[in-house]
């Protein structure tokens, strides 16, 4: 009643000021900052009033201006808003910035929230910075964009999901990916594909319709999604048409990628050489020598080039935007079709997106975000997924690995092949290499895994009162992923079965359904309230089938399809989980100056034990806009400081992250010959219950200079207690696995953030803004199951990190060294005791290891073993990173310069190991410096054939770890966006084109490729989590860097 | 006030609509109940005699793991003597077992150690589930079960300490060896228990055998546990303890006074007529006194499979380990590699690009022959190294003759050969090693009498003294058996 009477006070004023003031018709037109487009749509409001208007399809606009009424405020979707003083009747206003800016709208949950209102910590990253980047999905992009937000991209094969982490590592062995919700639709994540070729789903959102990415890390903010936020949420929101006129953008970029830094190898030569020595030092026979090519040269494999290749990639999105006054419309088409830097890595994306938004009433509002993908990844077995580090048939090893002094072809121009292995060429047979001719298998074999996903949500929404509306939302994701592989008969793993066929399908589906009853609004003048209740299920099921069939029954076979002798069920999976939910939430501020926020979750989920199936999760929040009080106001320092405001959070949520039946004791029903044997399979465990975290976040916002330069900082602390262990067991008590769920292990993760958001230079035509983030991060393990006993991380055969209480998640656990003894050669280990003791491969096997010094000096010692002579060598999460983002504009040029930053960790480099192994194996040029007479000072030691104790194979060895800080060009990128009058064509608005380059530098004292590595990546479906195995740098293949060159194109 | 009604109206209108999307909108009570559908609860494992007798099957199938008997374990043992050469230097296929290079965390060590306690486990929860679940089956199938349970409990532990403990003979079996676990462990307590001495295992092995005779059936397709198969496995226990009177013992009650050597009781064990037979056609004739079944949807597994490690690649083989073609190793006996030889068992010898490949094992991917795990041939020869050791040459003689001749017609030992006891020995030790090459028994048969290990290639001899005679207990059992 009083809102009626009070809009009709506001009418006849209007009508008044009509009648009787004096007024002024302001005209103008208002453009992009960036590249001097008019902008239609944006919103031109007389300051202080409701009285507006909107800008037409050519950016103008015109305005009748009250007598006393000085200013206009600007408006517009993605732009920072401006109010501007009016003189003269002209005003020609330009609009800049790309959203993220105090004041905007965040998506938190269920609801929104304006940036200025928020009191719990939320990391906000446009649109805008995910456009144009060579990226398969949005989350590659996010390195260095937000605090607290860490992006680790395990290696080079395509797709391959990063290992994604907000405030640190919050879980052991449950999964640690962010929650992703897209559209209110929280979406499967991690690797899908049951073969070497990995599918990411996130991939399957192509990067350039979204429209904002909040990352809610606090329990504050992340509370609401109760038992699934420990590691944090994030919220993507999709693009949505505006009014004005429609809005036609194609965005395009052709590409090339190419290696770096990869370890340089010996050549023919200088491996006949060493290995020969080698021999020679074992007592044994010459057995390696230059093959002659029949033109007289002597052969020389660079195996690289059978593995890498440079790598030509396009990308091209077409969109519709635009809107009527009761409908909005987003429309997109997308298609990438990238090549990798590994030999037939390729990846390919059809996407298609539909966004509408529709009042049927002034009450009623539908709408649905509907969105498909088809996405097809090819990959060689690259051994660079999680579990494959020792596959004999890794590209990343064989590379490394295969012997320069024979030939991947035959002279005949067959493949040089011998058995299951390459031939050994010139070589004795004694000394032949038992891997796969790389060609053969880049060749021959197959892998690709191809997704259909379908991601869509629709929504109703009643406001039955002003301010009190009801909404429901449902959501499907519906995700088939058929993965195929072939491997050949030639050479290989196929080549024992004489060729094997592996397909596979998995159809992933999930529904969710909530419904919100939410109240916005005033209460008096100062009592702004925004608060829901909600109800939500979910129901997830995952099925997969598939087989393996093996002895082709003619050479041209590869497809599953032909005809085998054998065939056997493979890819087998069955899973199902529901939650249940109720939740609610209340945000109170008093005049805008006082903030208080709360929500309360209660989650019920299938794969906990009966009874303990149900958690309570919430979160409260405060903040004080100090700078809204009057005495701030009235000070001096308000000139200089436009916005100051602390908060503080706590909260408790979980992690849902286990797997379906983590609770259930089970029995397997398999085949003893052809007879049924029902197997115990599982041990359960009745008391599992949820994994809970308590968050703790305390942060300051300033802002300077009437937003021109923004500081947050923030402190935050996660308590995760109850952690649910694959808690080892005894292997001689016979369990499955060797493992129980438990709840048992505490573990916290704390740091600091700050970000700095400036414009550092405005001044004319020139503008240079930056953002730049820094997180630290401190992991300690406070408590493990089994009184504390060590979990320990494997990485294939190898086990190179220990998680321990008092140390850091995953630490690099190696057997300590001290170099090389100058006197004998060899290398020197430091037992359990602090012994030092020497090891040379050349003694009899009872006497190789001797003590080096002291009274025992050359007596027999015990062998080194890496569990009990291990040691912690470092810990591997990083401990501090962040990014530097800077835009540079000079008129119609623009620059993008990004820097990512991160270290405080060790990477443990097995690679190294295998790169000085004294098998056959190839080594890399430093083994040029191995010690060959007494007194000799250096780090290699004597080579003996046959050796891989004393360089690190055989046990994980500690001068193999390296410091992990790193510090990249990321990102660089040139543009020029033509102006209007040189516009070729009719029709055309805008046209950007630009040069980029990722990844262009990496400065690191590391001797690998990179220190970004992670050959465990997330892990998580070998049961093992690769949170027990972070940074670990074995048989990879590196990441590259790619060059693009692109158009924006505005119709 | 009149506007204030009309809300009160809307909110219990509305609210009515809104009331049942905020009920449990499934409806379904059981939301969040879900059970996997390819998995039982352990509830339902004893609720059908089918399903108990299927747990039996189960405790086969924990010894037939490809880590275990199924394929590894056999040929640990046989590439640690000296009969094989490594071919491809793959550290996951042997490499390290067979030069003596492993330590606790070697993949061979961890998961052997891993399955055969797998093995164990099912067995002992057999056993404990038989008596809380007394009416899951009758009392004379509970017997039999348990008897089974029991055959393969020891033999499990038989085959463990062969590797991770020292043999009885070097110190009367003071030494440790491996926990003995008796109970079944379903829950994570219980990590920690003490290593018992290789008297203690032998000690309970011999109980076990012992009462599983009396109430194991006195038939059986071999692919299970039948009273001569604990007798037979008895013989070898008795041998490895050097307590060669029990050996005859045990040996007397299933092996006939003289030829033609047959069991008189229980199965109708006795020597195929040709060796081929053992290794093709239905593996259960009656030589077979123990064989694991393999098919295509139970098969070893990857990198387990014996004919994968030894067979050629013509055969479907991975050529892993060729013949050691040394005076010392097997080949080099004439009944193999003499250009002459009549013996039946050189055709298990096949040849690629210059070297010998052992063929005995011949299905393709999957691999599935059988694996022998006791045949009658094995009987026939502990009793004759138990009957020279007793005394009884003539015996002995004519059980060395039995086996010779079935591959062999015409063959006759040298008075060299067969003269002296010590003699005698030799040649049914050599016997052994034709007759059971790629079964598993060399590293037995070199240990069990603390000889050493010979060198043969690039990989050393290792005396009994040496650390790297016995492997070490596996690294996951030192993480986390804080007693061992």
């Amino acid at each position: 009643m009083k809102r009626i009477l009070q809009s009709l006070m506001l009418f006849m004023s209007i009508l008044l000021s009509q009648a009787f003031a004096q007024e002024r018709v302001i005209t103008g037109t208002v453009t992009d900052q960036a590249d001097g487009t008019p902008l239609p749509g944006v919103s031109v409001v007389i300051k202080g009033t409701k009285t507006g208007t909107q800008t037409n399809a050519d950016g103008k606009f015109s305005i009748t201006l009250p007598r006393g009424q000085e200013s206009l405020t600007f408006s517009y979707i993605g732009y920072t808003a401006q109010t501007v003083a009016v003189k003269g009747s002209i005003l020609n206003v330009e609009l800049g910035g790309d959203a993220k800016q105090l004041g905007e709208v965040i998506v938190t949950g269920y609801g929104t929230q304006s940036r200025r209102d928020v009191t719990g910590s939320v990391a906000s990253v446009s649109g805008e910075k995910l456009r144009n980047q060579p990226v398969q999905s949005f989350e590659q992009a996010l390195q260095g964009k937000a605090t607290g937000v860490s992006v680790i991209q395990p290696n080079g094969v395509l797709n391959n999901p990063p290992v994604f982490r907000v405030r640190g590592f919050n879980s052991i062995s449950l999964g640690s990916y962010p929650l992703i919700v897209v559209d209110g639709l929280p979406v499967f994540t991690g690797d899908q594909s049951q073969t070497n070729a990995p599918s990411n789903p996130l991939g399957d959102i192509n990067p350039e319709d979204i429209q904002s990415i909040d990352i809610l890390k606090d329990a504050a903010s992340t509370a609401i999604y109760g038992s699934r936020a420990a590691n944090g949420v994030v919220v993507i929101t999709t693009k949505k048409g505006t009014q004005g006129k429609v809005k036609v953008n194609y965005d395009g970029w052709v590409g090339i990628s190419n290696t770096q830094r990869l370890p340089e190898l010996l050549n023919a030569e200088q491996y006949v050489t060493l290995k020969n020595e080698a021999r020679t030092n074992a007592g044994q026979s010459q057995a390696f020598a230059l093959q002659k090519l029949d033109d007289g040269s002597t052969l020389n494999t660079d195996w690289y080039d059978f593995a890498y290749r440079t790598g030509v990639s396009q990308n091209h999105n077409l969109n519709f935007a635009g809107a009527s006054s009761s409908t909005s419309y987003y429309i997109s088409v997308g298609y990438t079709d990238q090549q990798g830097i590994i030999r037939k890595n390729d990846y390919k994306r059809m996407i298609g997106r539909a966004n509408l938004d529709h009042n049927i009433t002034d009450k009623i509002k539908v709408g649905t975000n509907f969105n498909f993908s088809n996405s097809f990844n090819q990959a060689p077995s690259t051994g660079s997924l999680p579990g494959q580090a020792f596959n004999t048939g890794g590209l990343g090893r064989l590379a490394i690995v295969l012997p320069p002094n024979v030939a991947a072809y035959n002279a005949d121009g067959s493949y040089n092949v011998s058995g299951s292995a390459i031939g050994y060429g010139a070589n004795s047979s004694a000394v032949a290499p038992s891997y796969p001719n790389a060609a053969v298998l880049v060749n021959e074999d197959k892998f690709t895994s191809e997704n259909n996903n379908l991601i869509a949500t629709l929504y109703g929404q009643y406001e039955i009162l002003k301010g009190l509306t009801f909404k429901t939302n449902y959501g499907l994701n519906n995700l088939n992923v058929e993965s195929i592989g072939f491997n050949n008969r030639i050479n290989g793993d196929g080549y024992a079965s004489n060729g094997i066929s592996t397909n596979g399908t998995v159809k992933s589906k999930r529904w969710d359904w909530f419904n919100t009853l939410s109240y916005n609004g005033t209460i008096g003048k100062d009592h702004s309230i925004n608060a829901y209740v909600g109800y939500e299920e979910q129901h997830t099921s995952v099925d997969g089938w598939g087989a393996q069939r093996s002895n082709v029954i003619d050479p041209f076979i590869d497809v599953f399809q032909g005809s085998y002798g054998t065939i056997v069920p493979a890819n087998l999976v069955q899973g199902e989980n529901s939650f249940r939910s109720f939740f609610t939430n209340l945000n109170y501020d008093y005049k805008k100056r006082y903030f208080i926020s709360g929500s309360f979750r209660r989650d019920g989920l299938s794969a906990l034990a009966e009874g303990n199936k149900y958690g309570n999760f919430g979160g409260a929040s405060a903040g004080w806009a100090i700078s809204e009080e009057n005495f701030f106001k009235n000070s001096g320092i308000s000139k200089l400081v436009s916005m100051l405001k602390i908060r503080g959070s706590f909260g408790k949520v979980g992690n849902a992250g286990l797997s379906d039946f983590a609770a259930l004791y089970l029995y397997n029903p398999g085949l003893y010959g052809t007879s049924a044997a029902l197997a115990f399979n599982q041990a359960g465990n009745p008391n599992l219950k949820w994994e809970t975290s308590k968050k703790y976040d305390g942060g300051l916002t300033i802002g300077f200079l009437d937003g021109r330069i923004n500081f947050d900082a923030d402190y935050y602390r996660n308590n995760i207690d109850g952690l649910i262990l694959n808690s080892p067991q005894s292997p001689s008590k016979g369990i499955p696995n060797n493992s129980i769920a438990a709840n048992i292990g505490s573990m916290y993760n704390q740091g600091f953030e700050f970000s700095v958001n400036s414009t550092n230079i405005r001044k004319g035509s020139f503008t240079w803004s930056s953002t730049l983030s820094f997180s630290t991060n401190k992991n300690r393990v406070t408590a493990l199951a089994n009184n504390n006993a060590d979990l320990f991380g494997p990485s294939g055969l190898e086990t190179a990190n220990i998680t321990r209480v008092g140390y850091s998640l995953g630490s690099i656990f190696t057997v300590p060294t001290a170099g090389v003894d100058p006197a004998t050669g060899e290398r020197i280990f430091i037992n359990r005791n602090g012994d030092k003791v020497r090891f040379s491969f050349a003694r009899p096997t009872a006497s190789r290891w001797l003590y080096l010094e002291g009274a025992n000096a050359g007596a027999v010692a015990p062998a080194i073993d890496a569990t009990l002579d291990g040691k912690i060598t470092g810990n591997a999460i990083p401990t501090w990173y962040g990014g530097f983002d800077n835009n540079f504009r000079y008129k119609a040029f623009d620059m993008n310069l990004g820097i990512t930053f991160s270290g405080g960790n060790k990477v443990y480099y097995g690679t190294l190991a295998g790169l000085r192994d004294q098998r056959f194996w190839n080594n890399e040029v430093g083994m040029l410096d191995r010690w060959t007479t007494p007194g000799q000072v250096t780090d290699i030691p004597k080579v003996v054939y046959g050796d891989n104790t004393s360089n690190g194979s055989a046990l994980p060895e500690s001068q193999n770890v390296f410091s992990g800080d790193f510090l990249k060009l990321r990102n660089i990128a040139f543009g020029y966006s033509f102006p209007k009058s040189l516009l070729p064509a009719k029709g055309l608005s805008s046209v950007r084109v630009y040069a980029q380059a990722t990844n262009l530098v990496i400065i690191t004292k590391y001797p690998g490729p990179d220190p970004e590595v992670s050959v465990n990546g997330n892990a998580t479906a070998s049961g093992n989590s690769g949170n027990l195995a972070p940074s670990v740098d074995r048989n990879a293949t590196p990441s590259g860097r790619v060059f693009t060159f692109g158009l924006n194109v505005g119709f | 006030m009149k506007m204030k009604k009309n809300n009160l109206n809307k909110i219990v209108i509305g609210s009515i609509a809104i009331l049942p999307l905020f009920m449990e909108m499934s409806c379904k009570k059981d939301f969040l109940d879900i059970t996997p559908k390819t998995q039982l609860a352990q509830a339902d494992a004893f609720a059908t005699p089918a399903r108990v007798e299927s747990q039996v099957n189960s405790v086969y199938n924990g010894l037939k793991s490809g880590q275990f008997l199924g394929g590894r374990y056999q040929i640990y043992m046989d590439i640690r003597g000296e009969e094989f050469i490594n071919n491809l230097s793959n550290g996951v296929t042997g490499l390290d077992t067979w030069r003596f290079n492993v330590n606790s965390n070697t993949n061979e060590v961890v998961n052997l150690w891993s399955a055969a306690y797998t093995a164990i486990n099912r067995a002992n929860l057999l056993i404990d589930g038989l008596v809380a679940n007394p009416n899951s089956v009758s009392a004379d199938l509970a017997k039999q079960y348990t008897a089974e349970a029991k055959f393969c409990r020891a033999l499990a532990y038989f085959e463990l300490i062969q590797l991770y403990a020292k043999p009885f003979l070097a110190d009367n079996g003071a030494s440790p060896a491996v926990p003995l676990r008796l109970k079944g462990e379903l829950t994570a307590e219980n990590n920690d228990l003490k290593r018992s001495t290789v008297a203690e295992i032998y000690t309970q092995i011999l109980k076990d055998l012992n009462e599983a005779e009396a109430d194991l059936p006195l038939t059986a397709i071999p692919t299970r546990a039948h009273r001569n198969a604990a007798i037979a496995l008895k013989t070898r226990v008795y041998l490895a303890q050097g307590n060669y009177a029990q050996v005859v013992t045990e040996a007397n009650k299933i092996v006939s006074a003289a030829a033609p050597f047959t069991a008189a009781t229980g199965n109708i064990n006795t020597l195929e007529a040709k060796i081929s037979a053992v290794f093709e056609g239905s593996y259960v004739g009656s030589e077979a006194i123990l064989s694991l079944p393999m098919t295509d949807l139970s098969a070893p597994g990857t990198q387990n499979q014996l004919a994968y490690y030894y067979n050629v690649a013509a055969g479907g083989g991975n050529e892993e380990y060729y013949f050691n073609t040394a005076a010392n190793g097997i080949y080099s006996n004439p009944a193999l590699s003499g250009a002459t030889s009549l013996d039946a068992r050189k055709g298990f010898v096949g040849i690629s690009k210059t070297k010998f490949f052992l063929t005995k094992f011949k299905k393709p991917s999957p691999y599935t022959d059988y694996v022998p795990v006791i045949r009658y041939a094995e009987v026939l020869l502990n009793l004759a190294e138990a009957s020279v050791r007793t005394g009884d040459v003539v015996r002995a003689t004519a059980l060395l003759n039995a086996v010779r001749h079935r591959s062999d017609p015409a063959y006759t030992f040298s008075a060299a050969e067969t003269s002296t006891p010590a003699t005698l020995l030799i040649t049914i030790s050599t016997e052994k090693r034709l007759e059971l090459l790629g079964e598993g028994f060399r590293s037995f048969d070199i240990t069990r009498l603390n000889l050493p290990f010979p060198a043969k290639g690039a990989a050393p001899a290792v005396e009994s003294t040496s650390p790297a005679y016995i492997w070490p207990i596996s690294s996951g059992e030192i993480q986390n058996n804080k007693s061992l």
